[in-house]
């Protein structure tokens, strides 16, 4: 059981780090709350006792979306519900609405918020790929002397390891940037042991551009979790992706390419075989969606994206 | 701790009040308002039994910090309609019949209308997709998503109203008949009060402390710190059991709490019974415990050899209960077979997960009649043990069975109604006690995990001439169902076959794992699946279709079974030809499908795990447009 002596609702990021000055040590940032409250449970940390919840969801520049053909910025507290629900996100966003529908339930994801499943960075965290596809970088903010100062990382940085991020005491995530990628056909697999409210066991998030003639890759995104510590571009794949003809060979020998990532703690023969199949189901899905006609392809990478 | 000055608008009234900080808006609604439609089933985000409009968005009010709500909007499923009306979508659940125990179901009907909000003409697929966060365990969803369509059809216009009504039948004429729950009302509006949803005046809380260890010796328990805590009213051991100590449905071996020893982790040690549930969780931390761990045992197998750590002293083998079945003679059998098949079969332990935990209130009334309110499935067998145990005459201890939300046989032990009792005694004043779905899970009964050898041997045409089964069940640290678990598993092991030859041993035994229990079937499902697996290879060895192997086995009217029971009429072989025909079963040995089956790929096989249904509605709406 959560207990806490105040929950602070800061509406501005000035209040916000005064807050945090305040309590220094003795306080924790909530955003959505949609994980604090079941860690503070029999089985994760129990009973816990937090002086100060600090909530940054009412801070203005936190709630900000900014979106246009170029750049995606994402106030750190945007509900995960928004990529599936706000017609700007999900024509830039294109791998997001499938990410964000395998995400928890509709009525978590109301509440939880693309920050918080960032921060807290799980190795299985299903935003975070799908924002490294898109080259992400993130906005952290920092008051001292009276002053707020900024700094950006990319998000790849930005994560170091299970549960690590480069987050320093007393700073906050306030956005998160990103490319825009409208015209992009997206598609993010995700396989966990049911469908609703599931953490994922492996998941990829792949964003394809094809040329005009809808016959070659121009470009390509290709982000993996859930298959070691942190979240994992796939940029030699995409390398090896970009330029080509879609053809069923080239398919399947860019689906042989990561196997060797592979260095989760468990079940590593399992997910190299997941992963093989993701990629050739990532890439068609990806592709279909961005207008090419798939015909051509063997029927066997016809039942693999089935 | 400092209040916080809490408003929202709640089911359309203002609500301006001092909450805490720490508060959920589940606290808030259930305990400050009373309002206590919607459930807690996990606390964690998991069931959706808490599910709630905030500002028009359902919300899971188990994760929301109260604070959240400030300023809001909110609407419980109190909310949906009047009192003593019904929404079109609650009409609909009474009408399908999709509510069963009814804990799930005010979340359920709330996920429902938000669904229906989102997408007033979404398909089965996207229904299930928009009720994925709301778990239910009684119905298999089917019916839930069944009333979700009429209710979508008669809103859209597509179904007249009329389809709500009840189903036209003669007077006394049932079978074959779509007839009303006559308590689903009660269930589709949240107004049905289960255990957790009742209070009375001067209500104390109560929590239990649960041993850490799997066996340990208790050199002492110290609870005068605890006892001196503002607050706290009583604190009790099994040094407080006035009578004879000891419960269980066949052999009376487990303590009210730990009495010496505990011999599982989970195990009540002690209980408090404090102003408020905070209170008396604090003080279960001042409750100072002295162990000295003792060697325990996790496998039942281990547990049967000389020397193993000993649980209970009545049973120095660890033995809980052995049941054995000799019919004909086995050994004949086998050397008349044409094929011996010999394989070991093994289940895991399964929690019952019902939606609702475990809750119970109790008081002594004014003629000082110990009264118990829990979801107890078996409340006239705890009666007389708890008169026992609080030495009172029988007509001095009342069981009530409130609604249970979900038993599946896991409410049938008398786990915590012993400890309601002696904190009511002790207090002189009604107590009640609710469980978190943490503490469910670690101190229930579950289904018993077994290790299954079978050996069968049968003649070439595919007839059993031997049986032979050895099952070992790990029962756990307490005995609670075991004896009627391991003799119902014997009499059906050998299945509703006719087998000439049979050596049936179900044995039972004490570990120091989570105790094993009833569970729907009642060791039929372990000993089923080993038999049932065993004839498919068996099938699968001889070349038979499996649907064959088992109507050349199949007992007939008049039968016999192992037991010695008289069958009247035997519906196997019809039961074969509907699920033949119902699965599309195509005719042959095992060995003879596979990737060739013809219904692979087909419009009839729903593809796996695929979610986004809603995807391709919005295409079509597109589209439309």
């Amino acid at each position: 059981m959560l207990t806490c002596d105040n929950y602070l609702t800061p509406s501005s990021l000035d209040e916000a780090f005064d807050a945090m000055a305040e309590h220094r040590g003795h306080y924790r940032i909530v955003a959505g709350a949609t994980d604090t409250l079941p860690w503070a449970r029999e089985g994760r940390a129990g009973d816990v006792h937090i002086p100060a919840m600090i909530d940054v969801t009412k801070i203005p520049e936190l709630r900000q979306l900014s979106v246009n053909d170029n750049r995606v910025r994402l106030g750190a507290a945007t509900p995960i519900q928004r990529f599936l629900d706000d017609r700007s996100l999900v024509r830039t966003l294109p791998a997001m609405p499938r990410c964000a529908v395998w995400f928890a339930d509709d009525q978590i994801r109301a509440q939880a918020t693309v920050g918080g499943n960032i921060v807290n960075a799980s190795p299985a965290a299903d935003a975070t790929p799908c924002l490294i596809a898109h080259a992400a970088e993130v906005e952290l903010a920092k008051k001292s002397d009276g002053n707020i100062g900024r700094r950006r990382m990319t998000l790849d940085q930005f994560v170091t390891g299970p549960n690590r991020t480069a987050l320093e005491d007393g700073e906050l995530l306030i956005a998160i940037e990103c490319d825009s990628l409208p015209g992009y056909g997206g598609s993010f697999e995700k396989v966990g042991h049911r469908r609703s409210l599931v953490i994922s066991l492996v998941c990829l998030a792949t964003l394809v551009k094809l040329d005009a003639q809808s016959q070659r890759i121009e470009d390509v995104r290709l982000s993996i979790a859930g298959i070691g510590p942190k979240p994992l571009r796939l940029a030699e794949v995409e390398t090896f992706l970009r330029g080509a003809a879609i053809s069923p060979e080239r398919l399947e020998q860019a689906a042989d390419m990561p196997a060797s990532f592979v260095a989760s703690r468990t079940r590593q023969q399992y997910r190299r075989e997941v992963v093989r199949g993701f990629m050739l189901r990532g890439l068609i899905n990806a592709s279909r969606s961005a207008g090419a006609d798939l015909t051509m392809l063997a029927p066997e990478l016809e039942v693999a994206c089935a | 701790m400092p209040d916080l000055q809490f408003t929202a608008t709640i089911n359309g009234r203002k609500v301006s009040r001092n909450g805490k900080p720490h508060q959920r808006l589940l606290d808030f609604i259930r305990d400050d308002l009373n309002l206590t439609g919607n459930k807690e089933g996990c606390g964690a985000g998991e069931c959706g039994t808490c599910s709630v409009f905030v500002d028009g968005v359902l919300m899971k009010s188990c994760l929301m910090p109260l604070a959240k709500a400030q300023g809001k909007t909110i609407e419980t499923v109190e909310a949906l309609a009047k009192t003593g009306e019904l929404s079109v979508l609650q009409k609909a659940f009474h009408k399908a019949g999709a509510s069963q125990c009814g804990y799930c179901i005010p979340g359920m009907v709330m996920a429902a209308t938000a669904a229906l909000r989102a997408n007033p003409f979404a398909d089965r697929e996207e229904i299930k997709e928009r009720l994925g966060g709301n778990i239910c365990r009684c119905t298999g969803y089917q019916k839930i998503f069944d009333a979700v369509e009429m209710a979508r059809d008669v809103q859209n216009g597509s179904l007249p109203a009329t389809a709500l009504f009840e189903d036209e039948a003669e007077e006394g004429d049932f079978i074959g008949k779509n007839i009303r729950r006559i308590d689903a009302p009660s269930k589709v509006s949240g107004r049905l009060k289960y255990a957790a949803d009742m209070i009375m005046p001067g209500l104390l809380h109560v929590q239990v402390l649960r041993s850490p260890h799997a066996h340990a010796r208790i050199l002492s328990i110290d609870t005068s710190a605890a006892e001196a805590m503002d607050g706290v009213e009583a604190v009790i051991t099994s040094a407080d059991v006035p009578g004879e100590d000891g419960f269980g449905v066949f052999v009376n071996d487990q303590p009210v709490m730990a009495r010496g020893k505990v011999r599982y982790v989970g195990e009540a040690v002690a209980a408090v019974a404090a102003e408020d549930p905070l209170i008396a969780r604090r003080a279960l931390g001042a409750i100072k415990v002295v162990y000295e761990t003792l060697p325990a045992v996790f496998d039942p197998d281990e547990a049967m050899r000389p020397g193993a750590p000993v649980l209970h002293d009545y049973a120095p083998d660890n033995v809980t209960k052995h049941i054995p079945i000799r019919v004909g003679d086995v050994e004949n059998g086998f050397a008349e077979s044409d094929l011996v098949v010999e394989e070991i079969y093994s289940t895991q332990p399964i929690e019952h997960a019902y939606l609702e935990p475990e809750a119970g209130l109790a008081y002594v009334d004014h003629d000082g009649v110990v009264t118990i309110v829990s979801p107890d499935q078996n409340v006239t067998h705890h009666r007389h043990m708890l008169a026992r145990i609080i030495a009172k005459p029988i007509s001095k201890v009342r069981f009530i069975m409130s609604p249970v939300g979900g038993g599946f046989g896991g409410k049938e032990d008398m786990i915590y109604q012993g400890m309601l009792a002696l904190l009511a005694m002790k207090t002189q004043r009604p107590v009640r006690l609710v469980f978190t779905r943490e503490e469910s899970i670690v101190s229930t009964a579950k289904r018993h995990p077994s290790r299954t050898v079978l050996r069968m041997g049968l003649a070439s045409d595919g007839r059993i001439r031997a049986f032979q089964m050895k099952m070992l069940c790990d029962g756990g640290a307490y005995g609670l169902s075991t004896e009627g678990v391991m003799r119902k598993a014997a009499i059906l092991a050998a299945g509703p076959y006719v087998i000439p030859n049979v050596k049936i041993d179900t044995i039972g035994v004490y570990t120091n794992n989570t105790p094993s229990g009833a569970f729907r079937s009642f060791g039929a499902l372990q000993t089923a699946f080993a038999t049932e697996s065993h004839l498919d290879i068996c099938a699968e060895r001889l070349g038979l279709d499996p649907f064959q192997i088992r109507r050349i086995n199949a007992m007939r009217d008049g039968a016999l079974t192992h037991t010695k029971a008289k069958l009247g009429s035997v519906s196997l072989t019809r039961a074969l030809d509907a699920v033949e025909k119902a699965s599309g079963w195509e005719t042959g040995a095992p060995v003879s499908r596979g990737a060739s089956r013809s219904d692979l790929n087909s419009d009839e096989i729903r593809p796996p795990c695929a979610l986004g249904a809603r995807f391709a509605a919005a295409e079509k709406q597109e589209a439309a447009e």
